[in-house]
């Protein structure tokens, strides 16, 4: 049994999502498991799936260093923070 | 809802033949729900349990005002199901067989329906077809697996159709109705015309396979007359106790 991981989108500009994994013994079974698994109900419009061994993945010394840079974390907090002071200075 | 008036006597028997197939397979099938030998082949084979019961609600409709009466609560000597659907069907491997062998059948029957002289029943038969179209492909394709598979994977399969093939031809054995239902344009195809094309299908897969006629019982339409379908097969009244087991506690009460 080879494990896949399968991803659905529904129409209009929703990405595709992760809807789960599967085992199965070949990539046509694959299909039809994922069907029944995760798009039975018409949770999807376009379904890809991917055998897990295929995926690129990443390791923890490539995504340690974004941790650690504060300046990338722009949350808007520091920009809204501003706005509402001034908002304050003209009202007041 | 149809109106049951307008169907001849002929008529409603041939589809209440088909009609208790799918309800008696629908409920076997069901019966592996929570222990298939995989959670995805547990969801698809359930999934197709649950497509063979509409199919056998939409063919009642024709047939009745009373569903679930009608459906459960029949003597046993007024269901026309066939061996094939009856039948208990363990260790897995035999399920997986059943299924295979009777969905070849059922697609052709439905297709037999396509262009029936009902117009809701035609357009039942077109909408069907596209789900036996997924149920075809799931049974060929873990049957194929299986019999291209290691050696003890191709035993089980082969075993098992040494024991339903020759109860397969039970759904070929036509109810008295069929004659009417051929002659009023209910139904295109008589069960022999097929039962021929359905042995041509499971005969040519196997030999695919490599599985010789002679390892399995060879795969001819019977073409008896005299319908099996007349008499229940062993334990069919215990297993019908069993599925009215839920309803009996108060028939009267509305799902």
């Amino acid at each position: 049994m080879k494990t896949y991981e399968v991803f659905l989108k529904k129409a209009g500009k929703d990405e595709f999502q992760h809807a789960g994994s599967l085992d199965a013994p070949d990539d046509a079974m694959a299909l039809l498991y994922a069907r029944d698994s995760y798009c039975r109900r018409g949770e999807g419009d376009q379904m890809w799936l991917v055998e897990r061994s295929h995926l690129l993945v990443a390791d923890e010394t490539i995504l340690a260093v974004t941790h650690d840079q504060p300046h990338r974390h722009n949350d808007g907090s520091v920009i809204a923070a501003r706005r509402r002071a001034q908002r304050e200075e003209v009202t007041s | 809802m149809n109106d049951p008036s307008d169907l001849s006597t002929g008529e409603r028997e041939y589809l209440l033949a088909f009609a208790d197939d799918e309800h008696l397979v629908g409920s076997r099938h069901a019966e592996w729900i929570g222990t298939a030998p995989f959670l995805e082949e547990d969801l698809s084979f359930c999934s197709i349990a649950q497509d063979e019961l509409g199919h056998a609600i939409a063919l009642y409709d024709f047939l009745t005002d009373d569903l679930d009466r009608f459906a459960l609560l029949r003597a046993p000597e007024e269901y026309r199901s066939c061996v094939l659907a009856e039948a208990s069907c363990a260790p897995w491997d035999e399920a997986l067989v059943r299924h295979w062998l009777y969905d070849e059948a059922e697609s052709l029957r439905w297709a037999a329906l396509e262009t029936s002289r009902l117009a809701g029943l035609a357009a039942l038969a077109r909408r069907v077809e596209r789900e036996e179209a997924f149920h075809l492909e799931h049974s060929r394709s873990l049957i194929r697996r299986m019999l291209h598979g290691p050696e003890t994977a191709r035993a089980t399969i082969v075993d098992a159709l040494v024991r339903l093939l020759p109860i397969a031809q039970s759904v070929w054995d036509p109810v008295e109705g069929e004659a009417d239902a051929l002659a009023s344009g209910l139904c295109s195809m008589s069960s022999r015309q097929l039962g021929e094309a359905w042995s041509g299908a499971i005969n040519a897969l196997l030999a695919d396979c490599a599985v010789p006629p002679s390892e399995v019982a060879a795969a001819e339409p019977s073409g008896a007359s005299g319908s099996s379908r007349l008499r229940r097969s062993d334990g069919f009244a215990a297993y019908l106790a069993r599925l009215q087991e839920v309803i009996s506690i108060e028939p009267t009460a509305t799902w």
